[in-house]
């Protein structure tokens, strides 16, 4: 390797000495003279037909405006991939949580008593809340005609004239959870105009350029009339990818030509972000009487709840992953992505590939368990290197160090290779 | 009674949005007569370290300091679209962006310098410490401020990595490139009595193409370590009827300063040709490997097998008993 | 409206304060001490973590007219002028910042933890910060820069510098 100055050290990173300080800005810090406060008003039901009545809260001292689908003066919907999800939802909700009205206020006390005032009539519709009843024909759909948004397939080989040729065969279900990014800074931000009449929004966000896109689509302007800010990010971990208050706080600003502000409680940001997806995975792998891996079969399907966010992506990744790095030359993978009235799911780390090893991984210990192998050997021996193919008959020509990293986790844990 | 086990996993992780899809970065590098760098380019910095990594990229190129650089990523405006800081994507393509707008920068400077060098060549001509020189003869050298005048150089450089759609029958393609592989194995202690599974020991092998910055990836590597930790043995939203039940910090638990062991973190280094420098990206691949070497390591401990996460106390004593009940002899084969 | 006053880094305020108002909203909102933050409003986090007459205290669970008289320490209080902290020195130079949302809280609990115990065992700082949430860095980082700042401190280093 080139010898470097910088690239190698522990440079002590650029943004630490404002954090250390407590000098770093996170939207929450922001403070403008003369801003509004933002609540959002959020759906009760999992699947249901609304009707939203605001002249109450609207009424209420110190709420200056309340903003429901109606008042959205672009496309009211936005989304990673698909634009499934409502700015505010007009008709119909899809899981609890959706956003209905956002309510402006001079203070967030009086928001808050102003958003109390808003009466919401729910005509409950049927819900689904598991994928696989979500598949069934006569299952309530969540959007268009049917549940399944992607099927991922990958056909490598012939399974079945592999797994005759198995001397061990293990058939296992396995289950995620549905979890949460959990990073540290609630969703915050603050929305004005700028002197030169573009709406500015600040939000903490992995990808304001896309956030740009989405505002300026919701608000019908060009993307031009749009800026938005990236101030500190207190933690993502793909849990900021979805926009969740940045079109409410750009529309807010928008039409009452002041500062908008919100910052969710924790709670309102469980409901807000887009959640892990929880995977179920049906597997069957086969090996050799030698440890050679020969056929491996996996059904994989994954809930997205209401809507779509990173879906296809994910459970594209989690079919691409579900070998685990290693060279088996019959592979059978499906992978769907389905929608369900639960709280929606999209990117977090590892976006599928961190699901698919809590069944292949364990896979693995069982067939060495089955084998009288050492697992250590048993992955050694079938771990991809350089040259390898994956199951999607991609090569594998450089930069494959796995053999050293299991060698190392052997020689360090389990005192040398057993 | 406390009965340890040890588990392994390993794991592979493609870089990007994958699929054929267009992952593009984009950088601009400019400099001024004073020799100030900057370098715009929207790579959001969430705590991963793009800041810090991206500025060492500019400027190890440039044979600048890291006070000489400033990077601004926060504002659409002035900084140019690079994507998500998703899919471990910023090192290797911003990196790469940033990389290629450095050089760019630098070759208009060599050239720069050879006319002011009145040289024939700008070959062997090298930076440091502000200023060009030829390295056979380093008294023949010229400050940047010479080199740049009161209009600052702008150049504008764009990556994009590499990567095809998946056939749609066959899932025949290459989705994604590069790939990171890791290794990570875990010791841990299972009290039946409680049911409490406390990881004692972690070892991690992280593959990271090449090290940009050593603090940066062992810092990743504790969180990755963290959040695998915490997805194995205690986050669950705990839904009922699609209402989330753990939506607070007092019921949605994640790890603590108690529930992390001491690591041994090992980066393993083989350069990637496509990544900056050689490095790949390393902020998802960190975390992939935990909870099922905690779920192999709990199995080597107590003899249960446990297909859904996460294995909570609750669920350890359930299994327990389970087994007590059946008498099963714990081997997971002939379960 | 109650009338309090409060000693924040060394200065006194008299502060007109609203029924229902925390200790978080009198140092973020009136004082515009942003570097406290909240991570949760129930006390689980630790990231608005301030150190009231010698003790941590989670300023989202004390009421403003409950810390009338005290003697509050901030983040913004613990560097002197323009030299960090010997804390804040060594969370920078061991790499234990990442998003930096936890941070203001974690160095508060752990100069507090300093103040009562200047030479704690790894377990005990991890004890100490217990606490306080991180979801960035795992903690390591964050032990090894206590420990650190506590050899700092104990070498008479307290200004920061070596």
């Amino acid at each position: 390797m080139e010898p470097l100055n910088i690239v190698g050290n522990r440079v002590i990173r650029v943004d630490g000495r404002a954090k250390v300080k407590g000098e770093a800005l996170y939207p929450q810090d922001i403070y403008l003279e003369g801003m509004l406060y933002g609540k959002t008003l959020r759906s009760e039901k999992p699947h249901a037909y609304i009707q939203v009545e605001i002249e109450e809260g609207e009424k209420t001292p110190g709420v200056v405006k309340i903003l429901t689908a109606k008042d959205v003066t672009g496309q009211n919907h936005h989304g990673v991939l698909f634009k499934d999800h409502e700015v505010l939802c007009s008709e119909r909700v899809r899981r609890i949580g959706d956003p209905i009205a956002f309510v402006i206020a001079t203070s967030e006390k009086a928001a808050c008593e102003g958003l109390a005032k808003i009466k919401v009539r729910y005509t409950e519709l049927p819900a689904v809340f598991d994928p696989v009843e979500a598949i069934a024909k006569d299952a309530p759909k969540i959007h268009g005609e049917s549940n399944i948004i992607y099927h991922y397939r990958c056909r490598k080989g012939n399974v079945e004239e592999g797994f005759k040729n198995c001397h061990v065969i293990v058939e296992r279900e396995y289950k995620t959870s549905m979890v949460d990014h959990a990073f540290l800074q609630p969703e915050a931000g603050v929305a004005y105009w700028d002197q030169e009449g573009n709406i500015v929004v600040c939000a903490a966000t992995q990808y304001p350029h896309f956030d740009q896109l989405e505002v300026a689509e919701a608000l019908g302007l060009p993307k031009e009339k749009v800026k938005i800010i990236n101030p500190a990010v207190g933690g993502a971990f793909g849990g900021r990818e979805d926009i969740t208050l940045q079109i409410h706080l750009a529309l807010g600003a928008y039409l009452t030509g002041k500062a908008v502000k919100a910052v969710y409680s924790r709670e309102e940001s469980f409901y807000a972000h887009a959640k892990r997806h929880p995977i179920i995975m049906r597997y069957k792998t086969g090996a050799s009487k030698e440890g050679k891996l020969l056929a491996m079969e996996a059904t994989l399907i994954g809930d997205t709840g209401a809507y779509a966010s990173w879906a296809v992506n994910v459970m594209r990744k989690a079919g691409v992953h579900a070998t685990g790095p290693y060279e088996i030359p019959n592979v059978k993978i499906d992978s769907y992505a389905v929608y369900t009235n639960n709280p929606f799911c999209g990117a977090m780390r590892g976006f599928g590939a961190t699901q698919v090893p809590i069944a292949s991984e364990q896979q693995m210990d069982i067939l060495a368990q089955a084998l009288g192998m050492d697992p250590v050997r048993f992955r050694l021996f079938n771990c991809f290197r350089v040259g390898s193919e994956t199951a999607n008959g991609q090569i594998l020509h450089e930069s494959v160090p796995l053999e050293r990293c299991i060698e190392a986790v052997g020689q360090r844990l389990f005192h040398g290779l057993r | 009674m406390k009965k340890r086990g040890k588990g392994m996993a390993a794991a592979f992780y493609g870089t990007g949005y994958g699929n054929g899809f267009p992952d593009v970065s984009t950088a601009k590098v400019q400099m001024n007569n004073r020799g100030q760098v900057s370098v715009c380019i929207g790579a959001t910095e969430v705590g991963q370290g793009a800041k810090t990594i991206l500025t060492q990229i500019a400027a190890e190129v440039l044979g600048l300091e890291m006070k000489d650089i400033r990077l601004l990523c926060e504002d659409t405006d002035t900084s140019p679209d690079a994507g998500t800081a998703a899919a471990s994507r910023q090192t290797y393509n911003s990196g790469n962006a940033v990389k290629k707008a450095a050089e760019a920068l630098k070759n208009i400077l060599l050239e720069r310098a050879q006319k002011h060098l009145e040289l024939p060549s700008a070959h062997g001509l090298a930076v440091e410490d502000r200023q060009v020189y030829l390295k056979a003869y380093p008294k023949k050298r010229v400050h940047f401020r010479e080199l740049v005048g009161e209009e600052p150089i702008r150049v504008e450089a764009s990556f994009v990595a590499q990567t095809t759609p998946v056939d749609e029958e066959t899932g025949a393609g290459a989705p994604y490139w590069p790939y990171t592989f890791c290794c990570y194995g875990v010791e841990v202690e299972v009290d039946t009595e409680t049911g409490i599974v406390e990881v004692v020991r972690g070892v991690c092998a992280q593959d990271v193409g090449r090290a940009i910055n050593p603090e940066l990836i062992e810092g990743q590597i504790d969180g990755g370590f963290a959040m695998g930790l915490g997805y194995g043995l205690m986050e669950d939203l705990h839904l009922v009827q699609g209402e989330i039940k753990h939506n607070r910090f007092a019921n949605y638990l994640i790890p603590t300063a108690l529930d992390m062991p001491e690591l041994e973190k090992m980066i393993i280094e083989d350069p990637e040709s496509t990544g900056p420098f050689g490095a790949k990206g390393i902020g998802e691949p960190v975390m992939i490997p935990v909870a099922p070497a905690i779920l192999n390591a709990i199995y080597d401990a107590i003899g249960i097998r446990f297909y859904e996460i996460p294995v909570t106390p609750e669920k350890i004593l359930a299994a327990i008993r389970k087994r007590k009940k059946e008498g099963n002899c714990g081997n997971d084969f002939e379960r | 409206m109650v009338h309090i006053r409060l000693t924040v880094n060394g200065k006194t305020y008299g502060l007109d304060v609203e029924e229902g108002v925390r200790l978080i909203d009198v140092l973020r909102d009136q004082l515009r001490l942003t570097g406290t933050k909240e991570g949760c409003g129930e006390g689980e986090c630790g990231a608005c973590t301030v150190i009231m007459d010698g003790r941590t205290v989670n300023s989202c669970l004390v009421m403003a007219f409950q810390a009338d008289g005290s003697d509050i320490t901030t983040i913004e209080g613990i560097a002197k002028g323009g030299t960090l902290h010997p804390i804040q020195r060594a969370f920078l130079e061991v790499g234990a910042v990442q998003c930096g949302f936890c941070t203001p809280g974690m160095v508060l609990s752990a100069k507090a933890l300093l103040d009562k115990n200047p030479e704690p065992t790894r377990e005990e700082i991890r004890e100490g910060i217990s606490g306080n949430l991180c979801r960035c860095t795992g903690y390591h980082k964050i032990v090894d820069a206590i420990a650190l700042a506590s050899s700092y401190i104990r070498g008479g280093k307290e200004d920061g510098t070596s």
